[in-house]
């Protein structure tokens, strides 16, 4: 791996060289390359706290606070909401008014859920209640994804079936999802994976001790 | 009347400017022919329109759309969303539909852009065996080509010293060897499938891709980064806008009209074509270019559709349709695909899998001789793709579904990143009477003009081969010590095995060549039977699609056409 050099040339310098090589098919340094590579990450900057575009102040926390719950910060990483998700729901959720319905009518069902169950809205709950609230619709899904089509009968007979918990498996669903992918396409995320590429490399090798490490623990060992 | 036309008569007029049109404009300019290019899309500049090296957090979306529309269905097949691919395109375009017929599925890929699929595609870079020219001999079952490997073969060599291919001899018959810069070494997961193939006796060799490892005609070498989807902003891979058109632009023989759709190529009542008119998308005027010869390659559907549409008393079922065969035969490929994961990857010390955006190995087809044992006529070849890949939009979705949510949830990730491989089987489809395209009588586009509507079924044929590579993709996996990941199911077929026509873009055929006047549309140099300036040089023109993607035969077939063209042209003959 190449290390990146800046040298003498300012990144917009370097780009317009860059572009300018290509259109004339002429060899481009590696450095360049690897420069241009690493233009995009530099020019960004994160000036300020995030202004919601869609959500008011309840629906921003709730939703923040979700975020949290499905990618928490642990020993390697930080959470989803230090991997910007809840910017990255509310700017999408302001661009899409499907997805805009979504979030808020499923914020509304939690809350609403949580009043049943405990008597305040879902941020207000004690993190192990909000915790067990997200268990039972986790176990709800399992449970609606076994019984295929037809009426559903509760694995569990002794378990609550007043409330018809669909609305709330298909909005955690989506936060899922959406905090999931913010999280890992994020530089933390992909820290916490220890992804390698998107640089520019002289020569592709693959080292000795990865090929070493798989066919010990493959059948060819 | 069109509202205007060009001063100049080209001596050709290109439609096109994918594998084919991008051909056709570089070979001719190169001879001293002055020529036109009418392209459907916009031209691009390469370092500021591809989006490669981009990371998702660049993006405030992080690559799901503006809209989000990667959440509803759109950004395409790569699940990176339309942000960072160089599509410039895509299954459904605004103001430029097609139709389906009863019970037809069909998804028809256009990319409106100079450079066409060139821009994303994959790059494999396969020639077609010398029997896969001659179906008939073998099985009965489709028509001979009217040429030959023999007459193709000096096509593929000079295509292959302009793109550079990366690859290495292994002397299989069903894929010839051809002229191959160094490849790139076999990541892990691969090396362990060569291992588990080489147990079963099956064939896993360094893969074909017009990628240039080491400095090439003036390209930089590749620099591994793995995203040739994007566009390369080095040009280290083959794509005709860079490799091609920029080269003819310079040449000052090339005339590019880009926004251009061409609407109907017209003819002097004598047998002969004099122009092409198209609408210019930006005025929406309408326009005529005029040529000596046109070469239309407007992607193998799109030349179908403009053939059926360029109607007069001459052509009254459309140009050069006297055999009525303009639309017939259309085929693509079969795609299926296993999973499975590999244990023996969990906790593997990371390294770098991007390499080349393909992957370094692939499997040919090995069973070319055992046909007569095989329930099904046609083979197909095998790609692989896995390695620790660049974290997108959806990458990690079914962990959500799997683990719930919390801290087992990133240490399921953790685990599991990098330990799944995908066995992607790529198999020849039989041309069939179903399977064609007519113009729709009740739909036109946008601009004014008729558009298609898809017929397609697939046969047996095609069901027992993706069978047999269900059968052979697990074995593959259980070898390598694999588990077995499910695979989409509910396809009408007994099995479950779920194939979507057009789902690799491989679609081709549709205006066949042939030396039957009754039964194909262009002879074996691309030339209309019936109509001596006018040239098919893309897909259209296939007899067949052998297991091989088709890019390498458009490039090679056009060259081979646009020589003949130009070697007419200066005996006069056209």
């Amino acid at each position: 791996m190449i290390p990146v050099q800046i040298g003498d040339f300012s990144r917009r310098e370097l780009l317009k060289r860059v572009a300018m090589a290509v259109v004339a098919m002429e060899a481009i340094p590696l450095a360049d390359a690897q420069e241009v590579h690493s233009h995009a990450i530099q020019e960004k900057s994160r000036t300020g706290a995030y202004k919601p575009k869609l959500f008011n102040k309840h629906e921003y926390e709730t939703i923040t606070r979700l975020a949290e719950l499905i990618v928490p910060a642990d020993q390697v990483s930080g959470s989803a909401v230090d991997a910007g998700a809840p910017e990255f729901i509310d700017l999408l959720a302001s661009h899409n008014e499907k997805l805009a319905d979504i979030c808020t009518g499923g914020i509304g069902w939690i809350d609403t859920f949580a009043r049943t169950l405990y008597q305040t809205t879902f941020v207000e709950a004690r993190a192990e209640r909000q915790i067990a609230l997200l268990e039972q619709l986790v176990r709800a899904r399992t449970q609606s994804e076994g019984s295929g089509s037809g009426p559903r009968e509760p694995r569990n007979p002794g378990a609550r079936e007043a409330i018809n918990l669909s609305p709330g498996v298909t909005f955690f669903n989506w936060i899922s999802r959406m905090a999931i992918d913010a999280f890992y396409t994020s530089p933390i995320g992909m820290k916490d994976l220890g992804y390698m590429g998107n640089s520019a490399t002289s020569a592709y090798s693959v080292p000795q001790e990865s090929i070493d490490y798989a066919f010990k623990r493959s059948p060819f060992s | 009347m069109p509202q205007s036309s060009s001063a100049e008569i080209y001596d050709v007029v290109i439609i096109g400017s994918g594998a084919g049109g991008g051909t056709v404009a570089h070979v001719l300019t190169a001879k001293g022919l002055r020529c036109a290019v009418l392209e459907a899309g916009p031209m691009i500049d390469p370092r500021r329109d591809f989006k490669e090296h981009k990371w998702p957090y660049d993006y405030p979306h992080r690559g799901a759309g503006p809209g989000a529309e990667s959440y509803f269905g759109g950004g395409g097949s790569s699940g990176q969303g339309f942000t960072f691919n160089a599509n410039f395109g895509g299954n459904e375009l605004d103001g430029e539909p097609y139709t389906l017929a009863d019970g037809t599925q069909f998804l028809w890929w256009r990319s409106r852009v100079v450079g066409g699929r060139t821009l994303h595609y994959a790059r494999n870079s396969y020639r077609y065996a010398d029997y896969d020219f001659k179906p008939y001999d073998r099985d009965g079952l489709s028509p001979n080509w009217p040429i030959s490997y023999e007459d193709l073969a000096p096509y593929y060599d000079k295509t292959e010293r302009l793109t550079g291919v990366a690859g290495s001899s292994a002397g299989i018959r069903s894929a010839p060897d051809g002229i191959f810069l160094e490849p790139a070494p076999p990541k892990v997961h691969e090396l362990l499938l060569q291992k588990a193939c080489a147990k079963l006796s099956i064939p896993c060799i360094p893969n074909r891709l017009a990628i240039i490892t080491k400095p090439f005609n003036g390209r930089p070498a590749c620099h591994y980064c793995g995203q040739c989807a994007r566009g390369c902003g080095t040009a280290s891979n083959y794509d005709s806008l860079q490799i091609q058109i920029i080269p003819a632009l310079r040449s000052g023989r090339l005339k590019l009209f880009d926004m251009a759709m061409a609407r109907e190529v017209v003819t002097n009542g004598q047998g002969r074509v004099t122009g092409v008119i198209y609408i210019d998308k930006r005025t929406r005027q309408e326009k005529l270019v005029r040529g000596r010869a046109v070469a239309v390659a407007g992607g193998a559907c799109e030349t179908a559709r403009l053939l059926l549409n360029s109607k007069s008393s001459e052509f009254p079922n459309g140009l050069a349709n006297g055999s009525g065969m303009v639309g017939r035969n259309l085929t693509n490929t079969v795609d299926f695909s296993v999973s499975g994961y590999l244990p023996c990857l969990e906790g593997m010390p990371r390294y770098n899998t991007d390499g080349y955006a393909q992957g370094h190995v692939y499997i040919p087809w090995w069973l070319w001789e055992r046909h007569d044992k095989l329930d099904f006529p046609r083979g197909y070849h095998i790609e692989v793709f896995g390695g620790f890949g660049m974290p997108g939009i959806g990458s990690f979705t079914s962990y959500g579904a799997q683990q719930g949510f919390g801290k087992r949830l990133k240490e399921a990730v953790r685990r599991e990143y990098g330990c799944t491989i995908r066995l992607a089987g790529r198999g020849e489809a039989i041309p069939n009477d179903n399977s064609y395209v007519e113009i729709d009588p009740h739909v036109v586009d946008r601009w004014g003009i008729p558009t298609l509507r898809f017929h397609y079924k697939w046969s047996d044929y095609e069901w027992k081969q993706a069978r047999h590579m269900e059968r052979t993709f697990i074995q593959i996996i259980e070898q390598m010590g694999g588990r077995v990941l499910p695979r989409r199911t509910g396809g009408p077929d007994a099995s479950g095995i779920v194939l979507i026509p057009g789902s690799v873009q491989h679609e081709v055929g549709a205006v066949r060549m042939g030396d039957d006047k009754r039964m194909s549309v262009v002879n074996g140099f691309c030339q209309a039977h019936e109509v001596k300036n006018l040239f098919l040089c893309d897909g259209a023109v296939f007899v067949s699609n052998a297991d091989k993607n088709p890019t390498p035969t458009i490039n090679a077939l056009a060259w081979r056409a646009s020589d003949y063209l130009a070697e007419e042209m200066r005996k006069g003959n056209i």
